[in-house]
C-alpha cells in the first residue's frame, strides 16, 4: 500500500468499519442459536468453546450445523460484496452487479439445466457449470449493452442486463416443470437459500474464494486508475485489456461459486459497494475489502431474519435480500446522474 | 401505408386459423370432421374439445387483447417506447394481489380476482406515479424504476409460494405466466370487463393522436390533456390488471404487440387499436399452442415462450433508441 493510500484512514473510517464488524459479529453469534427447535443459548455456545462435550446434542447442532451455514453466509457475502464492487469499478455503472448483469440468472440457468441431466452438461463439474453460465450471462449483456467502449451508457447496460436475466430466468423456470420431481428444491434453491449448507459447502467454497479475492485485491490500483477514464489510464502507463481480463476472471469465479452453494442471492453486490463509498471514499483500495465486509454482514444480517420471518418454515435468504434490496435500488437509480 | 382492410382481414383469418390449429393439436390429436363434428354435437371429445382447448383458446385471445391494448395506450400516453404494463411493475403489483387472495382464500370464487388484480395493479401504478411526480425521470430511468418494482412483487410472489407450496404448474401461472388449467370459470371474470374496456381505448384513440403532438399542441387543438391521460392510463392499468388476474404476467405482450403494430400501420392510434389487439391475440394463442405442443403432454407456461420471442426484441429497440 502506498503512503497515499495509508494517510487516507483517517478515524471516522475507523469508527465506520468498527461497527460494521460488530455489527457482524453480532449477527454471526445470533445465527448460531437463534429460532432453534433445540432452544440453543448463549450457555450452549460458551460451553461449545469452553468445555467441547462431544455428547451434548445441542453443541452438535452448533458445531455441525449451526457453524458451516454461518460462515458459509459470510463468506458468500464477502464474494458477492467485493464482485459488486469490482463491477462497479470496471464499468464505472453505479448500478452494475452480478444480479443485473444476469450472471446469477445464467449460472443458475446452466445449473438448473445440468440438473436435469440435459446433454453434456451433465458430465462436466457443477462449479465449472456455473461458471460457464456466469460466463455466458454476462458476457451477453456486455456485448449487447454496449461493451466496454468509452461512451457508454450505464442505462442502456443495465436494461439489456434485465432483458438477457427475463430471458433466462424464464428458461430456468421452464426447465421446474421439466423437473417435476425436484420442482420444489430447485425453486427454494433458485430464490437463493442457506438451508443446505455444510461443512463440505464450506471446504468447497473457501480455497476459491481466497484466490479470487486475492486476484481482486491485486486489480485494485489498476481499478484506480481506470475510473480516470481509459486513455487517461492507459496514458499513465496502465495495461487496460489485461486489467478488465484479470478483474471479469475475479468477479465470474466469486459470483459462480456463491451461486453453486446458495442459489442467487440478489442485489447483495448492488448495495454493499454503494454502502461502502457511502461510509469510506472512492478509493478502490479501500472499496474493494470493505464492500465485502458489508455484503458478509448484510448476507449475515438477512439470514438472521430468514429465520424470524416465518419460525420453522424457512424463507430463502435471497427473498429477504430482494425485498430490503430493491427500494434502495430504485432510490439509487432515481438519484444517480445519468452518465 | 398498405390497404388498411386488407391487412386486417388477413389478420383476422390468421387468428382463426391459428385458433383451428389449436384446437386441433395437443396431447390428443383430432382430425378436422371429428372437430367440427365436436364443437356443434359434443360427443366424446366434449371434454377435450368444449371443455379444454375451447375456453383456454378464448382466455388466450381475451388475455392477448388486453396485455396488447394496454401496452398501446402506456406508450402512447407516457411517450417511451419502453413502456409496457409488465416493465412498469403494474404486472406484477397485479399477479402478487391475485396470487395472494388465491393462497389466503382458495375457496373464494373466480369473480373476485380480477377485482383483487384492480387493486394490486392500481397500487403499483400509483408508486409509479409518486416516483414520477417527485423525480420526473427520463424515460429510460422510468422504465428502470418499472423493472425495479416488478422484481419486487416478483420476490413476493416467490415468498408467498415457498410459503404456501402448490402444484408447480399453478405456480408457474403466477411467476411466468401460463395458461394451465384455465376453464369457462374464468372466462366471465374476463368478458365484460374487455367488453368495456377495449371500446372506450378505440374512443380515447382519436385524442391519442393529438397527444403525440405534445401537451401544448394537443391543448391548443381542444384536448383536455391531463382528462385523456389520465382516462388512458386508468384504462391500460384495468386492462393489465385483469388479464394478469386470470393468467399471470405474460412477458413482453404489451410490449411487443403495439411495436409491431406500429411497423404494420404506422402511428394514427384509430387505426393501431385493433391491429394491436389481434396480434397481442396471436402472440398468446401461438405462444400457449406451442407451449401445449413442444412436448405433450408435458407443458411449458406461455410466459417463457413470449419471453424468448420479446427479451431479444427488446434489446433490439435499445439499440434503435436514441433518447437516452
Amino acid at each position: 500500500m502506498s503512503t497515499a493510500t495509508v494517510r487516507i484512514i483517517n478515524s471516522r473510517y475507523w469508527a465506520s468499519g468498527t461497527v460494521m464488524a460488530l455489527l457482524l459479529m453480532a449477527a454471526f453469534v445470533f445465527s448460531l442459536i437463534s429460532q432453534s427447535q433445540f432452544g440453543l443459548s448463549f450457555d450452549d455456545l460458551w460451553l461449545t468453546l469452553s468445555a467441547p462435550d462431544p455428547a451434548s446434542l445441542n453443541q452438535q447442532v452448533i458445531l455441525s450445523l449451526r457453524l458451516p451455514r454461518s460462515l458459509v453466509a459470510c463468506l458468500i457475502g464477502v464474494n458477492l460484496g467485493i464482485a459488486g464492487a469490482l463491477m462497479q469499478g470496471l464499468t464505472r455503472n453505479p448500478l452494475a452487479s452480478p444480479t443485473l448483469f444476469a450472471i446469477n440468472s445464467g449460472a443458475a440457468c446452466l445449473m438448473a439445466l445440468s440438473s436435469i441431466g440435459l446433454g453434456l452438461f451433465s458430465d462436466l463439474p457443477i462449479e465449472l457449470i456455473t461458471f460457464i453460465g456466469a460466463f455466458i450471462g454476462g458476457s451477453l449483456v456486455l456485448w449487447l449493452g454496449g461493451g466496454l467502449s468509452s461512451q457508454l451508457n450505464p442505462l442502456r447496460l443495465i436494461l439489456a442486463g434485465i432483458a438477457i436475466n427475463a430471458l433466462f430466468s424464464s428458461f430456468t423456470r421452464a426447465v421446474l416443470i421439466i423437473a417435476d420431481d425436484k420442482a420444489y428444491s430447485l425453486l427454494h434453491w433458485l430464490s437463493g437459500s442457506l438451508s443446505e449448507i455444510d461443512w463440505a459447502s464450506w471446504s468447497q467454497l473457501w480455497p476459491v474464494s481466497l484466490v479470487a479475492m486475492v486476484l481482486a485485491l491485486t486489480t485494485c490500483r489498476g481499478l484506480n486508475l481506470a475510473s480516470l477514464g481509459d486513455q487517461s489510464a492507459a496514458s499513465l502507463g496502465l495495461n487496460v485489456l489485461n486489467l478488465r481480463l484479470r478483474v471479469c476472471c475475479a468477479i465470474l469465479v466469486l459470483t459462480a461459486i456463491s451461486v453453486t452453494l446458495a442459489g442467487p442471492i440478489v442485489f447483495v453486490g448492488l448495495i454493499a459497494p454503494h454502502i461502502c463509498r457511502r461510509l469510506f471514499n472512492h478509493n478502490h483500495f479501500l472499496v474493494v475489502p470493505l464492500s465485502g465486509l458489508i455484503g458478509a454482514c448484510i448476507v449475515s444480517v438477512a439470514d438472521l431474519l430468514s429465520r424470524f420471518v416465518v419460525p420453522q418454515a424457512e424463507t430463502p435468504v435471497g427473498i429477504i435480500t430482494a425485498l430490503i434490496g430493491t427500494p434502495i435500488f430504485i432510490y439509487l437509480a432515481l438519484k444517480e446522474p445519468a452518465s | 401505408m398498405k390497404p388498411y382492410p386488407i391487412l386486417l382481414s388477413s389478420l383476422l383469418a390468421l387468428l382463426l386459423l391459428l385458433s383451428g390449429v389449436s384446437l386441433l393439436f395437443g396431447a390428443e390429436q383430432i382430425s378436422i370432421d371429428n372437430l367440427v363434428a365436436t364443437l356443434w354435437q359434443g360427443g366424446d371429445l366434449d371434454f377435450i374439445v368444449n371443455q379444454y382447448r375451447l375456453p383456454r383458446l378464448l382466455i388466450a385471445v381475451l388475455v392477448g387483447i388486453g396485455l396488447a391494448v394496454s401496452g398501446l395506450l402506456t406508450q402512447a400516453v407516457i411517450r417511451n417506447p419502453l413502456a409496457s404494463p409488465d416493465l412498469m411493475g403494474i404486472s406484477g403489483g397485479a399477479g402478487f394481489a391475485a396470487c395472494l387472495l388465491l393462497l389466503v382464500w382458495p375457496q373464494i370464487g373466480s369473480v373476485w380476482l380480477p377485482l383483487a388484480a384492480l387493486v394490486g395493479g392500481f397500487s403499483a401504478a400509483a408508486i409509479i406515479w409518486l416516483l414520477n411526480r417527485w423525480h420526473q425521470p427520463s424515460p429510460a430511468r422510468l422504465a428502470l424504476v418499472g423493472i425495479a418494482i416488478s422484481a419486487f412483487f416478483t420476490s413476493c410472489i416467490d415468498f408467498l409460494l415457498v410459503l404456501n407450496p402448490v402444484e408447480v404448474n399453478s405456480a408457474m401461472v403466477w411467476l411466468t405466466g401460463s395458461l394451465w388449467g384455465r376453464n369457462w370459470d374464468y372466462i366471465w371474470p374476463l368478458l365484460p370487463w374487455l367488453l368495456i374496456l377495449v371500446p372506450f381505448s378505440l374512443y380515447l384513440a382519436w385524442s391519442l393522436d393529438l397527444l403525440a403532438l405534445g401537451d401544448e399542441s394537443a391543448n391548443a387543438l381542444g384536448v383536455n390533456t391531463e382528462r385523456l391521460q389520465i382516462s388512458a392510463l386508468f384504462t391500460a392499468v384495468a386492462l393489465a390488471s385483469v388479464s394478469v388476474a386470470v393468467c399471470g404476467t405474460i412477458a413482453f405482450v404489451g410490449l411487443l404487440a403495439p411495436h409491431a403494430a406500429r411497423l404494420l400501420v404506422g402511428f394514427r392510434h384509430q387505426l393501431l387499436v385493433p391491429v394491436t389487439a389481434l396480434i397481442g391475440a396471436l402472440l398468446v394463442l401461438s405462444a400457449d399452442t406451442l407451449a401445449r405442443n413442444l412436448a405433450p403432454p408435458m407443458e411449458l407456461p406461455a410466459g417463457v415462450l413470449t419471453a424468448t420471442l420479446g427479451a431479444p426484441y427488446f434489446i433490439f429497440l435499445l439499440s434503435r433508441y436514441k433518447g437516452w
